[in-house]
């Protein structure tokens, strides 16, 4: 079985968008700026180098539950304006990675850990496999509420960094991080200068469900085994949280890149997506590619992307 | 000690440890075509361990494969299309997600943790977590006894060197094997965790060396009797060393990976089914 058969270029996907769902993230977005994010910031000379200052960034999201991301930067003082950002958001069931190669590229580069992820884990934690269902039923007790807004609240913090150039912050990631970058820059779109989404996940859910028996879409259809009643409210909470519903509201420019046989995040689903964002915008396709989405040639041209928005002064020599 | 020896000494003790698995029916993994189970077992100092057990419907018998987790915490269950067609079960050794009392490994910070002394090296605790996940699923009556894979990055070629009951062997890629050198062509966890204890503490080398000596790959690979396929990686620099393609001898197989992910996994889903005699199935859905 290959693309062609699927067509997944001309799928449509849509997904319901709820009245109140502009209502429901401007009331999110409300409790989490009631906490004081308490950023800390603390320096990890282990894992530091001559080129590269390592840390862990700390900050208090959504729910008062405290999160810890790993942080890079060029271990020279930083220029006048400070260095451009690059801020990675982890797939599913990746841990956040220390971005050692991305500082000495001239970025201070941050790795999220959401809530859930190690060191992030000790209040809440969905389990693995667990977060895509965890709470699923009430939209408001969803604990990717609070995941996404982790991710939302961490671009406040990361602007007010010491050493950064708040107009510089660029998103990336893939699958999950992918589908986040969307979502992030759609609900702070005055943050985020440009963003890279590979092989978006959150997107088009339930009809992924329907398109994959992979995991993290398998997790509903594992759900929906036990419990087939509760399809229609799980479609409604899942309609707040689905990328389609924020992808018009990005308005920074956007690069996306697909795998035509993604068995994971189905590419009707990130066409889909990528449809509604709005120029400029750029997609890269790669067929014979799965969930990986063409990375060793993605790469070369997300860093060319980044580095054209975001301007580092350069590469460590 | 020895080679020999030192694995000797794990062995017995693991032998020592009676692993008493619980198998618990989950019926939201369950479907007409396989049932799925959670499994708890004790390995190396009574830890717990964890995995995701499957087994097909219909009379059988079904080839057994291990599935060997990936460096990081998280790790999926079986996927649909192996568990139609294996009795598979894929472990979590300690440290990972489920199998993370008492002891939670970080990431950074697991693969080099008491790296300086073959006893307190964690991996010695992991390899013998392996050969706990092996002894499982060889044991599974629900298995055919003339057939199983082991797949995963080298701790597969340190399993199936160490539990002779495999006919197939899988290696994605490397973990263990060749990590002195291949740490200086990288800044990429894991093999930065070695560079960051060198550099802290650089008097160290020669143990640290010692104490991967006795896991590296190479040095078990001749141990196998079963066709094992190594895959290579799509672009240079090739990190699997002639010492160890050439102890694998006629067993040896080699992909090259072209980095288009879907013929990749084809690819290797196809050998391996060729191999244990079930027929290839692709996870990209029609």
């Amino acid at each position: 079985m290959t693309s062609s058969s699927r067509k997944p270029e001309t799928a449509a996907i849509t997904v319901g968008k709820p009245a109140d769902f502009a209502e429901f993230w401007a009331e999110t977005l409300r409790a989490a700026e009631a906490v004081d994010p308490a950023p800390e910031l603390i320096h990890r000379p282990g894992l530091s180098t001559d080129r590269v200052t390592v840390g862990e960034l700390s900050y208090t999201s959504f729910g008062g539950v405290r999160v810890t991301s790993w942080y890079t930067a060029p271990a020279a003082p930083a220029p006048p304006g400070g260095y451009p950002v690059v801020l990675h958001i982890p797939g599913y069931i990746s841990e956040p990675a220390v971005m050692k190669s991305w500082a000495e590229r001239g970025y201070v580069a941050i790795d999220l850990a959401p809530r859930g992820k190690l060191r992030a884990n000790a209040v809440v934690d969905p389990g693995f496999p667990g977060l895509l269902v965890d709470h699923i039923t009430d939209r408001f007790a969803y604990t990717y509420r609070g995941f996404y807004v982790d991710v939302v609240r961490a671009l406040d913090v990361v602007a007010g960094l010491p050493g950064v150039d708040a107009e510089r912050i660029g998103v990336w990631g893939s699958s999950q991080g992918g589908g986040l970058g969307i979502i992030s820059a759609a609900l702070r779109p005055e943050r985020v200068r440009c963003v890279v989404a590979g092989a978006p996940y959150l997107c088009g859910i339930m009809a992924a469900t329907r398109l994959t028996r992979s995991y993290p879409y398998e997790e509903i259809t594992e759900y929906l085994r036990l419990d087939p009643g509760h399809e229609a409210k799980i479609t409604e909470t899942v309609s707040y949280f689905d990328g389609l519903n924020f992808a018009a509201d990005v308005r920074a420019p956007i690069l996306v890149y697909l795998g035509m046989e993604d068995d994971v995040c189905p590419p009707e689903t990130g066409f889909s997506v990528y449809r509604l964002l709005p120029e400029p915008k750029t997609l890269l396709t790669y067929e014979r590619c799965a969930h990986h989405a063409g990375l060793r040639w993605a790469v070369p041209e997300v860093e060319k992307f980044l580095d054209g928005f975001l301007e580092p002064s350069g590469a460590i020599a | 000690m020895t080679f020999d020896d030192y694995w000797a000494a794990l062995d017995a003790e693991l032998a020592a440890v009676p692993a008493r698995p619980t198998l618990t029916p989950v019926p939201a993994r369950s479907t007409e075509d396989y049932s799925g189970y959670e499994v708890r077992l004790t390995g190396l100092g009574g830890h717990r361990l964890f995995g995701y057990f499957s087994v097909p419907a219909g009379p059988g018998p079904f080839p057994g494969l291990l599935e060997l987790p990936r460096h990081g915490s998280v790790n999926n269950p079986p996927h649909h299309v192996e568990r139609l067609r294996y009795v598979v079960f894929t472990l979590m050794h300690r440290g990972q997600r489920r199998a993370d009392e008492p002891f939670a490994a970080a990431y950074p910070g697991l693969f080099a943790l008491g790296v300086t002394d073959p006893a307190t090296y964690v991996y010695r605790a992991v390899v013998a977590d392996c050969l706990r996940g092996a002894e499982f699923l060889l044991g599974r009556p629900e298995r055919d006894r003339e057939r199983a894979g082991v797949v995963g990055d080298d701790l597969a070629l340190l399993t199936a060197a160490r539990r002779p009951g495999f006919t197939a062997v899988q290696v994605t890629g490397p973990l263990l094997h060749n990590a002195m050198r291949l740490r200086h062509t990288t800044g990429e966890y894991p093999l930065e965790e070695l560079n960051d204890h060198l550099r802290r503490h650089p008097g160290d080398e020669e143990r640290v060396l010692g104490t991967l000596a006795y896991f590296e790959p190479a040095r078990h690979a001749a141990a196998i009797t079963a066709p094992t396929l190594v895959a290579l990686p799509g672009v240079p620099p090739r990190p699997w060393t002639d010492e160890l393609l050439g102890a694998l001898g006629e067993q040896l197989d080699t992909y090259q990976r072209t980095d288009e992910d879907a013929i990749d996994t084809r690819a290797l889903d196809a050998w391996l089914a060729g191999r244990l005699g079930v027929e290839p199935k692709a996870r990209f859905v029609s």
